[in-house]
């Protein structure tokens, strides 16, 4: 099932009275099933806290976040574990895999969270190593990889539980321009391929060139939505 | 699954904490051992007897060297509504010399041949009525003294110097700290008070056989069970609030130390433990990888410290003067179970820092 997702009037306000920081204000958008979304603007725009909102990191102070017809902004704690467990795959920015661990056990730590049982974790982590041109890295550990190398295992990872969003941050930061770009197209196809819905947060306006829709943020606010690339 | 991996992974910071709770669980092991093999001197004879109460003369404080019973209350003990069996023993310090030149005390108990005062003999043979300069001796007098069944040894008490002939050996262990040295009565009576015809107490205490004796009273006694007979020991109490003071604070020490230490390790991985709670990890989750390794590295220096002790404990009995270590497999079980238990209190504080990490860290917000 391609997901849907609807952000309806969004507000996230840090603090209150004279020191409050509205850090988004009234955003609403919809995505297609199966779209690849750029969320581009200035530091401080208030692009990642949309993001850790949609990902259930981070409570909206006001409006809705509907993924597939459910709300998720409300939700408990657990609920909202649960819903990152299951529906959502991350990738951060500095990639952040545990460095004590190899490439494939990276990729078994969110199957060791879900339900997913040791044998087809097995077999997923390593069709995902290969498919992102990996296999022969699968058993170095975090710390012996090369940047762009940590940042597709970092996109296994976020794809290993089968999610149905898939939330990027910053992907590119740490890597050239040729590196970042390879990786973006690595993430897209996975994503496409997939049919889930993505949603990547960069600075880098070449990068979200690549997205099928490119959402600038301002000040909190959503400002001009315009197709991507791949779009057109 | 992680917590196990990342012991494998960073063997030598995880070999560190190890060996601190490796040392931190064999201070504690010996201190037990300590209390354990105190107490076997303070009064295995005593625990070892075979009897369900005992009786002491009122006023004594339930103390041994206290405690004078005439034949009279022997007798009225002896009748006392419950009892099924009864024996007189007395008690009185001598002096011997050890193998070393050295002099020590020895706990003389006369007893009566056939009697619940009976000593089981290991070796030779037990004391008949005609055995009046004979002893039973127990194996650390024999050991102390280097002598054997059927050698002579020269005691003295007061000014008095007395050769007994060593008839048997037992294992009844120490009274006061001293070896045990079983006499007949009469012997006993001699020695403890000299020729001083019948007005002399007949026995220092009587062990009693039956049910519900303990807090009887009579004419010029009182029944104790052997439990506070043993609390009542001069030294004891003292001693054993000493030994648990120490085991108590070896517990807590080890219980900060580990704690503190993987408290320091939760504090090193917040961005981690952000991460894993990003991707979906519940507390519960990360908390029990942490109590995975807590439990892992606490069992090897368990694994170590146990050996460690029994290896220490065959060394010092080695030693002439031996410390008085004693452990038993109880000892080592309690031991092993509270330190283990007091590490798993200590991580309370990983706990706490675990569910106070915020995921949004993983995106680099702050929390």
């Amino acid at each position: 099932m391609a997901t849907t997702l609807a952000v309806q009037d969004l507000e996230k306000t840090y603090g209150s009275g004279e020191d409050a920081v509205r850090a988004v204000r009234h955003v609403s958008f919809e995505t297609a099933p199966g779209e690849f979304v750029a969320l581009v603007g200035p530091s401080g725009s208030g692009k990642t806290t949309l993001l850790a909102m949609i990902g259930g990191l981070l409570a909206p102070t006001g409006g809705r976040i509907v993924v597939n017809g459910s709300e998720v902004g409300g939700a408990a704690k657990r609920d909202l574990a649960k819903y990152r467990r299951e529906m959502v795959g991350f990738v951060f920015q500095a990639n952040n895999l545990l460095p004590f661990l190899t490439a494939r056990e990276n990729l078994l730590v969110p199957a060791a969270l879900g339900s997913l049982d040791k044998r087809d974790a097995n077999a997923r982590a390593g069709r995902l190593l290969e498919e992102l041109g990996l296999e022969k890295r699968r058993n170095a550990l975090a710390t012996q990889l090369s940047g762009g190398e940590r940042q597709r295992v970092a996109i296994a990872r976020a794809l290993m539980n089968d999610p149905r969003l898939v939330l990027v941050d910053e992907p590119t930061a740490s890597l050239d321009s040729a590196r970042g770009r390879q990786v973006v197209e690595s993430l897209i196809r996975e994503v496409r391929a997939r049919d889930v819905l993505g949603i990547m947060v960069t600075h880098d306006m070449a990068m979200a060139e690549l997205a099928d829709r490119v959402l600038e943020m301002h000040d909190g606010e959503i400002r001009e939505h315009r197709a991507g690339k791949l779009a057109t | 699954m992680i917590g196990l991996l990342e012991i494998r992974r960073r063997k030598m910071q995880f070999a560190l904490i190890a060996l601190i709770v490796t040392l931190i669980s064999y201070l504690v092991l010996m201190i037990n051992g300590l209390g354990v093999g105190l107490n076997v001197l303070a009064g295995s004879a005593l625990q070892n007897f075979d009897a369900d109460a005992i009786a002491y003369s009122d006023g004594a404080s339930v103390s041994v060297i206290r405690s004078e019973l005439s034949q009279a209350t022997v007798d009225a003990i002896g009748k006392t509504p419950g009892v099924t069996d009864s024996a007189p023993i007395g008690y009185v310090s001598a002096n011997y010399r050890r193998a070393d030149g050295k002099v020590n005390s020895a706990a003389f108990l006369g007893y009566d041949p056939g009697t619940i005062g009976e000593p089981k003999v290991t070796e030779g043979r037990a004391l008949t009525a005609e055995d009046a300069g004979g002893l039973l001796a127990d194996k650390s007098f024999l050991k102390a003294t280097g002598l054997d069944v059927g050698d002579e040894v020269e005691i003295t008490f007061r000014l008095e110097r007395r050769a007994f002939t060593i008839v048997g050996e037992i294992d009844e262990g120490a009274f006061f700290f001293q070896p045990a040295v079983y006499v007949l009565r009469s012997t006993w009576d001699t020695l403890r008070y000299g020729a001083r015809g019948d007005e002399t107490p007949a026995a220092s205490i009587v062990l009693l056989k039956g049910k519900g004796l303990p807090g009887k009273t009579g004419a010029g006694f009182e029944v104790v069970n052997k439990r506070t007979a043993f609390a009542n020991i001069e030294g004891v109490s003292g001693q054993q609030s000493t030994v648990t003071s120490l085991r108590v604070f070896g517990y807590i020490i080890g219980a900060l130390v580990i704690g503190v230490f993987f408290y320091v390790l939760t504090l090193q991985k917040i961005p981690q433990i952000g991460v894993l709670k990003a991707i979906g990890a519940s507390n519960f989750f990360v908390f029990r990888q942490i109590l995975l390794q807590v439990v892992g590295i606490s069992a090897v220096g368990l694994a170590i410290s146990v050996p460690l002790a029994m290896v220490s404990d065959a060394a010092l009995r080695r030693l002439p003067d031996a410390v008085p270590i004693a452990f038993t497999t109880g000892t080592f079980v309690t031991t092993s179970a509270l330190l283990l238990l007091m590490a798993i209190v200590g991580t309370a504080f990983s706990g706490r820092q675990v569910v106070k990490v915020d995921p949004i860290i993983a995106l680099g917000q702050q929390q």
